[in-house]
């Protein structure tokens, strides 16, 4: 067995102390609930109960943004966090390698951006959850989408296939209970019970693949994998029926998480009978986590089984990713223009994005930019998780008001909250991919990704694929203007339309415009960083992984040097 | 090891189990037997895992976390979905008074 484990070192908690904290705050929550609001009346106690929430959020989003700040200051400014943290912890933080926990969990700049990320995102859905009563079990409620987002973190964080595994089931596992709370309406319980049994099924399928994958390399580490792939000399993917069962496995398993046609059949059912702020978690944290894990595995472990050969059709995942891409944003579009219920439309409108996202994944794998063209998939998730919190929103309005979600329930929307169809316009260009919006820049950067390659077989498919992706944002026009149609040229009912939407849904859909407009008119800034996270979280290594397999003159007698492995362009060989 | 049962026999016995729990999820409309079903598949990666942990050579740099412990990791994942599971299950049975995912049928389009 081998013994080349880095230390434990107890300090690594302090790295994963966003999670830590919203674990611990999940029990707050409960036991709070229990002992102290249970009694006052239901308006009270769930606004008493998520404000709480909502200070734990907010306490793990300062402990990631000072983790970013250190991590940042590491790499800029190594002097100046000598003197901020003393010697000892500074030289911890500004380690290289950047992994925690034997290497099982990532930490640095990538991580910190997502954490952040998610706590932001989920700061909103937690402020939607108190527009309007749907259950009355608020503690465990609130607590759920704590311990899912705790585990989208560390999902997002992992570099191993065992933690991800773990953390995939703690995200889903929550959601699959969030998704049922809604007890006074049997599509809510339907909706739990489907995504379940669909959710327990992709993950037992992606369990076997990822077993395959440990026994054809003997490791589950995502960058031992890599090495053990890439080394050559090794049985190639041509032929091996083992390897190519295993991808596939672990494609389907990622493709129901992320809902690619054909594994979506869950999604729309569950988005459409969830309550609407579990929908707008699962539609966003969920799927961002997923696609960036899926992006580590397929292009950090698995990436020299990307395309071997160079040929699109030939052994690999890509050509796999490719058709499932094309298949998923053809048909979410035309099954979305069919749609007279908001949050089905909605559904759909995320099953074509999902496959935008796999054009930049399948992209990033051939673009001559190296991993940093994945960061061009990450500015699109960013940008993609704030518009549909905000219109998943406005589902929470359509719920309160209306008790209901058809497209119809907006009609006349611009002459009692002119303001709000402002901001709920600007959502829907983005999401639609209009010029001076964020969303316009996400597809335009996933598009110019595969557009950029060498002369290899698959450019021209990809230029297709490009092709097809601006063919289908014109098609999806059509059904988010069917929004901005009842809310602009409809008249509103004379009793019982939408009110005023108060703080907890204006705030979300305000938050959402804000940054949608402004990552739309100054794109380079997130843009940036993006980029610049997306080579360190594709190619994190452990130190020791490194000697062992580079053998390289052994250096160990002094003292590591500071670090370089997060800022330098490439990673010696 | 030369006396031990093939790596083989141990590949094909989680194949065919985890083909049995794949048709059981498809073709049952039970959800319990769905559950069930779902169940055997776990348990069929886990016979992988662990043959591929007493059979395989770990990798250099391979890491402290062998297949072994992903098994055990994944029993109590699989038990925690279990509880989730029947507790949902229970929820869609008190709505409808059936078991049968075939009835649950409040959505569509």
């Amino acid at each position: 067995m081998p013994v080349n484990a880095l230390p434990m070192d107890l300090r690594d908690f302090l790295r994963v102390a966003p999670a830590v904290l919203l674990s611990a705050w999940g029990l707050v929550v409960v036991a709070a609930d229990l002992a102290r609001y249970r009694r006052r009346d239901a308006e009270s106690r769930r606004l008493a109960v998520g404000r709480l929430t909502l200070i734990g959020v907010g306490l793990a989003l300062a402990s990631a943004v000072a983790l970013f700040g250190i991590d940042s200051l590491a790499q800029s400014d190594a002097p100046r966090l000598d003197r901020l943290l003393g010697e000892s912890f500074a030289s911890y933080f500004s380690r290289p390698d950047g992994l925690i926990f034997f290497g099982t969990l990532a930490s640095g700049l990538p991580t910190d951006v997502l954490n952040v990320l998610f706590l932001t995102l989920l700061g909103l859905v937690v402020w939607t959850s108190t527009a309007y009563a749907f259950t009355d079990d608020l503690g465990e409620y609130f607590a759920l989408l704590l311990w899912a987002t705790v585990g989208m973190m560390l999902l997002a964080a992992s570099e191993e296939l065992a933690t991800l595994f773990i953390a995939l089931e703690t995200m889903t596992i929550c959601l699959y209970l969030a998704s049922a709370f809604e007890k006074s309406k049997p599509r809510s319980a339907e909706a739990g019970l489907k995504y379940f049994i669909y959710g327990s099924v992709s993950s037992a399928l992606f369990l076997y693949g990822l077993s395959f994958v440990y026994g054809l390399t003997g490791t589950t580490y995502f960058d031992a994998i890599g090495r053990v792939l890439g080394r050559g000399g090794h049985e190639g993917l041509a032929g091996n029926l083992v390897g190519g069962a295993a991808l596939l496995l672990m494609l389907v398993g990622f493709g129901f998480k992320v809902a690619a046609v054909p594994f979506h059949m869950w999604a729309p059912d569950v988005y459409e009978g969830a309550p609407a702020p579990v929908s707008a978690w699962i539609a966003t944290g969920s799927k961002v986590a997923s696609f960036v894990v899926m992006l580590k595995v397929f292009l950090h472990a698995l990436g020299p089984w990307s395309n071997p050969s160079n040929e699109l059709m030939g052994p690999g995942w890509l050509g796999v990713v490719v058709v499932l891409a094309a298949a998923t944003m053809t048909y979410g579009n035309l099954a979305a223009l069919a749609q007279r219920n908001y949050k089905r439309m909605l559904a759909y409108s995320s099953i074509a994005h999902a496959g935008y996202i796999l054009v930049g994944v399948a992209a990033a794998s051939v673009s001559t930019a190296g991993p940093e063209a994945a960061g061009a998939v990450l500015y699109y998730l960013v940008v993609y998780a704030f518009a549909n919190v905000g219109a998943f929103a406005v589902a929470a309005w359509l719920a309160r008001d209306r008790d209901g979600d058809a497209i119809a329930d907006l009609d006349g929307l611009a002459r009692t909250s002119p303001a709000l169809a402002v901001c709920i316009v600007v959502l829907m260009l983005s999401l639609i991919g209009v010029p001076p919006f964020a969303g316009f820049f996400g597809k335009l950067a996933i598009f110019m990704e595969a557009l950029r390659q060498g002369p290899s077989g698959t450019r021209i498919v990809l230029a297709w694929l490009v092709a097809l992706g601006l063919f289908n944002s014109v098609v999806s026009a059509f059904y988010y203007v069917r929004v901005l149609k009842a809310m602009y040229l409809r008249e509103a009912p004379s009793v019982g339309g939408l009110q005023r939407a108060k703080s907890a849904i204006a705030v979300p859909i305000v938050v959402a415009t804000v940054v949608v407009t402004a990552c739309g008119i100054v794109p380079s800034p997130l843009m940036d960083l993006m980029r610049a996270i997306a080579r360190p979280m594709l190619t994190a290594t452990t130190l020791d992984a490194t000697a062992v397999t580079d053998a390289t003159p052994a250096a160990g007698a002094t003292a590591r040097p500071r670090p370089v492995a997060w800022t330098t362009p490439s990673r010696p060989e | 090891m030369a006396n031990d049962i093939p790596l083989s026999w141990f590949l094909y016995f989680a194949a065919a189990a985890f083909a049995t729990g794949l048709v059981g999820v498809l073709l049952r409309r039970n959800a319990i037997a769905v559950l069930m079903a779902i169940e055997i598949m776990l348990n069929a990666a886990n016979v992988n895992l662990v043959a591929f942990w007493r059979y395989g050579t770990p990798a250099p740099g391979a890491g402290p976390l062998p297949g072994v412990i992903l098994a055990l990791l994944v029993i109590t994942v699989a038990a925690a979905e279990v509880a989730v599971g029947i507790g949902l299950i229970l929820l869609c049975y008190r709505r409808w008074r059936a078991v049968d995912v075939d009835r649950y049928e409040t959505m569509s389009g």
